[in-house]
């Protein structure tokens, strides 16, 4: 009789064992699944700022290489007329020179113009950097999950200081950055501004 | 124009540039750089300027927060201040309407846009 009682004892030593480790199981997966979801989400999230960037950055050097295209050959241009004006000159034909100095002129300025079309194109480099800003903040943020994720792994359940983490870049971007995508365009915005 | 005093407040020094060349061609030459909020703040300090154009996100202090603080001192009070961000969602520019904005432009901006927007200001 005693015996029965002892293995009885044993048996539910056991359960009691069995149950503390699922129970230690459970927490683990708690803890493992709510970074792994948010890890899960964030890296199309990087992926497609990333993609952004890419389309973005070879959409504005193609409008810089169009105008710098239609600069180089006005340049070309320019000299030849100055060496004709030079050639007018040295053989006192002084016929066209007006209109020539005035076709010149005109394609100076047309080339002051498209050096300020270069220019505001650049623009896209503010934009792609808070576009890459927000990128690695996503990744930044997975890299903490993945972390804490392995010190869990690693800890076999027991209880471990979060992993410390290098000092990360202050950023300040607008995660809604884009060249072309503007949610309020500027005639709305002159709408709200005229009511004020 | 020729007395209008801008001060320029951008985290990107590419954006910087591009407003100083902007501004330049626009004829108006007296400009004066700022990083942040904050160094806007200090160079407001041991400067007078009767133009302010400046970004949203920026390190250390944002702009909004820089234009905040501007309008609870009563020097600033009606100091024209034209922002240029990326931010674009309808309920961030009336944010920056509540905090005191004068004007407000998306970028990228075009130049005509920007001198479109200092005139308005101006013009009161």
């Amino acid at each position: 009789m005693s015996e029965v009682i002892n293995l009885q004892d044993k048996i539910k030593a056991e359960l009691l064992d069995i149950s503390g480790t699922i129970n230690k199981i459970v927490d683990s997966y708690k803890s493992l699944h709510s970074p792994l979801v948010e890890s899960q989400e964030n890296v199309p999230k990087a992926t497609q700022q990333l993609d952004k960037i890419s389309e973005q950055t070879a959409a504005a050097t193609h409008r810089m290489l169009d105008t710098a295209e239609l600069i180089t050959p006005r340049e070309d241009e320019v000299i030849a007329g100055l060496n004709k004006i030079k050639e007018i000159v040295q053989n006192n034909e002084t016929t066209g020179v007006i209109e020539l100095c005035d076709a010149l002129a005109q394609k100076a300025s047309d080339n002051n113009n498209d050096a300020f079309v270069i220019m505001d194109a650049l623009q896209f480099q503010d934009i792609t950097s808070q576009q890459i800003d927000h990128a690695v903040v996503l990744l930044e943020e997975l890299e903490v999950k993945l972390s804490k994720i392995l010190s869990a792994l690693n800890s076999e359940g027991e209880e471990t200081p979060a992993p410390k983490m290098p000092s990360k870049k202050q950023r300040a971007y607008d995660p809604h950055a884009d060249l072309f995508d503007k949610k309020t365009n500027q005639n709305d915005i002159d709408s709200l501004f005229a009511k004020k | 124009m020729a007395d209008l005093k801008i001060l320029a407040v951008d985290d990107s020094p590419t954006m910087r540039r591009i407003i100083l060349n902007t501004l330049k061609r626009a004829g108006f030459t007296d400009v004066v750089e700022a990083v942040d909020g904050k160094d806007a703040l200090a160079k407001m300090e041991v400067d007078n300027f009767n133009f302010v154009i400046t970004d949203w996100n920026m390190p250390e202090m944002d702009g909004l927060t820089f234009v905040t603080t501007l309008r609870k001192n009563d020097k600033y009070k009606t100091l024209p201040i034209l922002m240029v961000t990326t931010r674009s969602v309808k309920d961030d520019i009336l944010e920056a309407m509540k905090a005191g904005v004068s004007n407000y432009i998306v970028k990228p901006f075009t130049p005509d846009t920007l001198k479109e927007k200092i005139d308005q200001i101006l013009a009161g």
